[in-house]
């Protein structure tokens, strides 16, 4: 629950329920968003209820990211490898959106783990399209050579209007994140979370995790890139991989984690400003109750509205809550 | 605030039992979970005052417990596997009790479950009539200090109820919303899309108590349904065979003359030892659903019969809206959704009012001839539909269909973007609509403590 899963856990749900009775006809008709402005869209028709038709919209990219015909380069490539036969890409796709893929469910494996494995690749169709330039510069990575035409900072989507920065280079590709975030609170907040994010990182047990660094100003990486994309209210943070953190299965994980760094940090942020609240709301208790205790006898049958509604602490807790 | 706009609103309504989550303009809701937060408490009962040396360590350990909980099924799972889980409910009688436990609730549903960044919707909740003020402002405190949402509306469950069978042809905001669900009963008149507040009545029979009466019946008849297994098994008798009969003395005689047809049979499988067993279902079949038209024979000490609670929380109404009100009463609720359920209620209604008319007719000795009072029980299509094609074990999902059926879920979604282009902007303007306003959480409470703290020092 400290991560966040990369398969899409509703698209999930809607593949299994599909295959577990699919010689059912059901009209499908489902729409929603993900973090970062990804929509799907979700179709099966009465008629040939074996097909269903998965249409994925991406951000909107920053003027630098590079996006050839609506999809981050080398997507259409990944989507082959990963799925195979199972798909069918549409071209064009539905309108508004930025991919439509037709899935054959009849044409699933009939090994049941095998099958399993499958559905939660495609509900992971995210990370296979928005990760597909990352995946090719970090393979590259993994056998120490640099792909080629690349040379300056590369920047990759991840959010809209919003792109990082690839310094691809034979032996580590360095990360930029410029973070930006709408609230002041989140931005402080995020300010101190990732220095502290930083600080961990030095801790003994993790002498293998990726290098960070963070900068409030962009650092000299991002030399010669656009004005705009240098603007960050909280900050750089900037992470160095090594081909030991891309070797074998780490690939994917790696990828997933690199390309939802921000929606990391903002779901960090929401749960610290949701535990902050939590001791807040205990303190305000534990200091009413103090304020009862003082109040003559008179006025103590009296309840006050506000402490009707919180819930009431022992008086001991009450104390190791305002040591600790 | 545009780029809100334009992206669906997010629809969370927790009920006591379950709650039901999705986006506006889908039929279903994506997720029904039970409304549980299961909390790993094992660090935050130690005594920290006797190891203080090392309560970095230990101050750590307790910040990843905050962290380390789950929601819905994940919870019961967990606390049935591990004892280090705690299962806490957040909601007790529709009424948020334990705020905590929600504002996790919230944080994982949003993040984990919809997997959407709350700063990018809108966001639709719903709450029980009786709901008190200060609970709807404390809602909004927590949506919109730690979730930065660009709008919220928080609406009245059976308000709602009658928005999902708005369509374009009729659009009709009056009525008496008949809401039985587990645990409580209520019936709300909603007169152009506001609640009567002092009308709504309460009727402590639910779906729970139907179980309770079959499971009783069961055992007084002496079926061999194993004692720890006898209450699950009275739910689904009362999901899968209960109806509702228009007489009950025929009923009878009907069951009678022909066993065959009308006794079902249960086949389980003891879950101790695993030996198969099976009982009859005979007379609860009817009598069940019963207990909503004739309660004493259920309980004494609650003898009036649901038409005629509705037909009291009618006549309380003010006395113009009462016309429309008797022509709109609309089901809502997964124990509404016995068999011919609405028939009944029509029937008995109608007779309670006919009954009125004609005495109100023979004093005026026929002068003056009063227009003859109409009126409809209505049960929503879906409603239907979930009874014919789903197991019951969605009936809680019946609520959350007619909430987020497409029609309904348009028109709310219009209501709404009506409602928050208004308020959504909470810095510019705040207009006097009956709306939680965002309230600065700490410097709000200071206030109050300094007031109360010289007040004291004064006193």
């Amino acid at each position: 629950m400290i991560l966040l899963q990369s398969p899409s856990r509703f698209l999930l749900q809607t593949l299994l329920n599909r295959v577990q009775n699919l010689e059912k006809g059901v009209e499908l008709d489902y729409q929603w968003v993900e973090f970062d402005d990804v929509r799907y869209h979700v179709q099966v028709s009465m008629k040939y209820p074996q097909f269903l038709l998965l249409s994925v919209s991406l951000p909107t990219p920053a003027q630098e990211a590079v996006f050839s015909g609506g999809l981050p380069f080398g997507a259409i490539e990944a989507i082959k490898v990963s799925y195979g036969v199972l798909v069918q890409i549409l071209d064009p796709p539905k309108d508004g959106f930025n991919l439509t893929l037709k899935l054959n469910l009849s044409k699933l494996p009939p090994d049941e783990e095998y099958k399993h494995a499958l559905l939660v690749k495609i509900a992971s169709v995210r990370e296979v399209v928005l990760g597909a330039p990352l995946r090719v510069v970090l393979k590259h990575l993994a056998s120490r050579t640099v792909a080629p035409d690349i040379n300056r900072p590369f920047a990759l989507v991840h959010r809209p209007k919003e792109s990082f920065f690839l310094v691809p280079q034979a032996e580590k590709v360095t990360i930029v994140f410029p973070m930006r975030f709408k609230d002041s609170i989140d931005t402080v907040l995020a300010t101190s979370f990732l220095q502290e994010f930083v600080e961990a990182r030095r801790t003994a047990g993790l002498n293998n995790a990726p290098p960070c660094l963070w900068s409030p100003s962009p650092p000299l990486e991002l030399r010669g890139t656009a004005g705009e994309a240098l603007s960050a209210n909280a900050g750089f943070v900037t992470f160095v991989i090594f081909p030991r953190h891309v070797e074998g299965k780490k690939l994917d994980r790696t990828v997933w984690s690199l390309s939802t760094f921000h929606a990391y940090v903002s779901y960090h942020v929401k749960c610290s400003e949701g535990f902050m609240h939590t001791r807040m709301r205990r303190r305000v208790e534990s200091l009413i109750q103090a304020l009862d205790r003082a109040k003559p006898d008179l006025e103590k049958s009296k309840k006050t509205v506000q402490s009707r509604s919180f819930k009431r602490l022992s008086l001991k807790e009450a104390h190791t809550n305002s040591n600790s | 605030m545009d780029s809100a706009a334009s992206r669906p609103a997010v629809v969370i309504d927790n009920g006591t039992g379950y709650t039901k989550m999705g986006f506006a303009g889908n039929v279903e809701p994506c997720f029904i979970a039970p409304t549980v937060v299961a909390v790993n408490e094992s660090f935050l009962n130690q005594n920290r005052s006797s190891t203080k040396g090392n309560w970095l360590a230990q101050h750590s350990a307790g910040v990843m417990a905050d962290l380390d909980f789950f929601i819905g099924d994940e919870a019961i799972a967990r606390s049935r596997n591990s004892s280090t889980y705690n299962l806490s409910y957040p909601i007790v009688h529709g009424q948020v009790d334990n705020w905590d436990a929600m504002e996790r609730f919230w944080q994982q549903c949003i993040f984990n479950y919809l997997r959407c960044d709350p700063e990018d919707h809108y966001f639709l909740l719903t709450e029980s009539p009786l709901t008190a003020p200060e609970s709807r402002e404390y809602t909004g405190e927590i949506m919109f200090e730690t979730f930065n949402v660009p709008g919220l509306y928080i609406a009245v469950q059976p308000v709602l109820a009658l928005a999902a069978g708005y369509t374009t042809s009729k659009c009709e905001m009056t009525g008496v919303v008949v809401d039985v669900g587990d645990g409580a009963t209520h019936v709300v008149p909603v007169a152009d899309g506001y609640v009567i507040g002092s009308s709504i009545k309460s009727i402590p029979i639910a779906g729970k108590d139907v179980t309770l009466f079959v499971q009783q019946l069961m055992r007084e008849r002496g079926e061999h349904v194993p004692p720890e297994d006898s209450f699950e098994v009275a739910r689904k008798v009362k999901e899968m065979y209960c109806y509702t009969c228009s007489d009950i003395v025929k009923e009878f005689n009907k069951h009678d003359k022909e066993p065959g047809k009308y006794i079902k049979h249960w086949r389980g499988i003891k879950p101790k030892t695993g030996a198969p067993y099976s009982c009859d279902v005979g007379y609860e079949r009817f009598l069940g659903p019963e207990i909503f038209f004739n309660p004493e024979i259920y309980s004494s000490d609650f003898a009036t019969p649901l038409p005629a609670v509705i037909d009291k929380c009618i006549q309380s109404a003010p006395i113009d809206t009462r016309r429309a009100l008797y022509k709109n009463i609309v089901l809502s609720g997964g124990s509404t959704m016995f068999k011919d359920f609405n028939r009944r209620l029509q029937r008995d209604v109608k007779k309670i009012v006919d009954a009125r008319v004609l005495a109100s007719d023979s004093r005026l000795d026929g002068e003056v001839k009063s227009q003859p009072v109409e009126v409809n029980v209505v049960s929503h299509p879906i409603q239907r539909l979930v009874i014919q094609k789903l197991s019951m074990r969605n009936m809680g999902q019946a609520y959350a269909e007619q909430i987020l059926s497409s029609r309904g879920c348009i028109d709310v979604k219009i209501l709404l973007g009506i409602i928050l282009r208004a308020v959504a902007d909470r810095n510019d303007g705040r207009n006097g609509l009956s709306f939680p306003p965002p309230m600065c959480t700490s410097i709000h409470i200071w206030l109050l403590i300094f007031t109360q703290l010289s007040c004291a020092f004064i006193g």
